[in-house]
């Protein structure tokens, strides 16, 4: 088991965003979390990154408890998370935007070898470009490498977040939003990205409120009405359960 | 590296120029890039907007001097403890910064605090500053040189050169921390700091480390500056001497490897160009200065990387 997650909750004031949560995901899997707008997806996926404290609950990542760790202590281990809507070096190459991503396969690369690397960068800068043009091509953007960020489209600005997370080698990572947004063929070519993210070796927890979407290729499925886990289980037999019916029409179905 | 190439015919200046005014000019100018890069790490490099550079200077020349009385050690031993000091005093006060996220505009009110403070210190702990009074400095650094031993630098030819030589090791080592990682990391805090730290890097260790790189850089220039004039004062850390390397970084360019040279060259010959009476002379500085920062947002060395990439776009 990758990540276990106990008891997690995020209150803002009186708001409960995320209820009394928990769940698991196992290594290689491509877990779906899906619910209606404002079910405290985002406010879940933030918490397991770091990014907001937990009020209450815990988080184990091979069996450690992270709950409250700072983002890049998070991402360190492996857990890395890209926003739903893209945060950009703006300025930057694209390819320089997977660059910039490297420390932290750089510092596994050298590990205490990176003071010397100080005096002369060529051999680790060369590994460094040779895996970030991997990243682009799995993230079908190494056409565009040489273009200036500011001219992606937004579907293309999603998949670079993609590819500077898939620069930190993440063991799992997580993806906000990523269909959102997107044209019909912008989705497709996202699924088979994700496939063969999944062929690569990393498990995917994904958030969308897309129900087909997910329902696609997720080995596991959690809805989420209201900040609470409401079904759990495979995709198929979580769309049809009457409370995550119920929550997507607003009425059950025999009703 | 390449760029660090305009270097050379600077060492083969004093063969050609014997005028010590020209020779005085660009020892200044050296000195001073040397602040406006410590500036331009943290400014330039991490995007922190810091008013604690000429903190830094100032403590550097006040310490080099106080250490090597005190404790009858060279020039170059008693910069060693103002470095030591400076690190201190870096980590202390990015170490309240950063833990408390202050950012930008807040970010410069409390590091231009913290140097008024020490500015204060200079000013009354008078029995080792001597205050407002400043002090004399007739110590000179002392070089090794291969065949001659130890040198005192005292004329205006050996001084060109520490300078230079100085200034030489200075932006060699800025390249070369600009091109490693901590560069890149710095790159990523100044672009968008909260994607940085979940592309898993520790923001806070690298602004500390900006903070203080920046502020030893600053404070090498603030030794070299009180020798080379012989006088030190408290006005070594006032804020017109931050505003000063600022004006000099992006008048030159930010975030480039030559802008603060580029910047100290202009900022310090400028007045000596402009052949005017006093107030006017200063007028006309300033006028000067509103225009390029106006005209050329990314500073002169930007300027020129447009037009040669321009150029080269158009053939």
């Amino acid at each position: 088991m990758l990540l276990k997650v106990e008891n997690l909750t995020k209150r803002f004031g009186g708001l409960i965003a995320v209820s009394d949560v928990s769940f698991a995901i196992n290594k290689g899997e491509i877990v779906g979390i899906f619910g209606p707008n404002g079910s405290g997806k985002t406010t879940l996926l933030s918490l397991l990154a770091g990014l907001l404290p937990p009020s209450a609950g815990r988080v184990f990542w091979k069996g450690r408890d992270i709950a409250g760790a700072r983002p890049d202590v998070i991402a360190a281990l492996g857990v890395i998370k890209t926003f739903q809507n893209p945060q950009l070096f703006s300025e930057l190459s694209v390819l320089e935007h997977v660059m910039i991503a490297s420390f932290l396969a750089f510092t596994r690369m050298k590990g205490h070898g990176r003071l010397r690397s100080f005096l002369s960068p060529g051999k680790g800068e060369a590994i460094l470009r040779a895996r970030a043009e991997k990243a682009l091509t799995l993230c079908r953007l190494q056409d565009s490498s040489s273009k200036p960020a500011a001219e992606l489209s937004y579907g293309e600005e999603k998949m670079l977040g993609v590819a500077m997370a898939m620069m930190c080698e993440p063991e799992l990572l997580l993806l906000d939003e990523p269909a959102s947004g997107l044209g019909n063929d912008e989705v497709h070519n996202l699924e088979s990205v994700l496939r063969d993210l999944r062929t690569h070796g990393t498990t995917l927890c994904i958030i969308d409120h897309k129900v087909a979407f997910l329902a696609r290729f997720a080995d596991q499925a959690i809805a989420l009405q209201q900040g609470c886990k409401i079904a759990e289980g495979l995709p198929h037999d979580v769309l049809a359960d009457p409370g995550v019916v119920k929550a997507y029409l607003g009425r059950s179905h025999h009703a | 590296m390449k760029t660090l190439l305009f270097l050379v015919p600077l060492y083969l200046l004093p063969l050609v120029v014997r005028s010590d005014v020209v020779l005085t000019i660009l020892i200044f100018t050296f000195v001073l890039s040397i602040l406006a890069i410590g500036f331009n790490v943290v400014f330039g490099g991490a995007g922190q907007l810091t008013m604690f550079h000429a903190a830094a200077f100032g403590i550097g020349s006040y310490v080099t001097f106080l250490s090597m009385l005190r404790f009858g050690i060279s020039f170059w031993l008693g910069y060693l403890v103002a470095v030591l000091i400076v690190v201190l005093i870096s980590i202390l006060i990015g170490w309240i910064c950063f833990k408390f996220r202050l950012k930008e505009f807040y970010f410069a009110v409390v590091t231009l605090a913290f140097a008024e403070l020490c500015r204060l210190v200079a000013m009354n702990w008078t029995s080792v500053t001597n205050g407002t009074l400043g002090m004399l400095v007739l110590e000179k650094p002392t070089v090794w040189l291969p065949g001659s031993g130890v040198v005192r630098i005292e004329q205006t030819v050996p001084w060109y050169f520490l300078t230079l030589v100085c200034l030489t090791g200075v932006l060699i080592f800025s390249v070369l921390l600009m091109r490693s990682w901590i560069g890149r990391n710095f790159s990523a805090i100044r672009l968008n700091e909260d994607l940085a730290q979940t592309l898993g890097i520790d923001t806070f260790r690298y602004k500390l480390l900006a903070f203080t790189i920046s502020n030893v850089i600053a404070s090498f220039a603030g030794a070299l500056y009180g020798f080379y004039t012989g006088y030190i004062e408290p006005a070594y850390l006032a804020v017109t001497q931050a505003l000063d390397a600022i004006a000099m970084v992006l008048l030159g360019g930010v975030s480039t490897i030559l802008g603060p040279v580029v910047g100290a060259l202009v900022l310090t010959s400028l007045p000596h160009l402009i052949e005017l009476p006093a107030e006017i002379r200063v007028a006309v500085y300033g006028m000067i200065l509103i225009l390029v920062i106006l005209l050329m947002p990314r500073g002169i060395v930007g300027l020129a990387a447009g037009l040669s990439r321009g150029r080269v776009n158009a053939a």
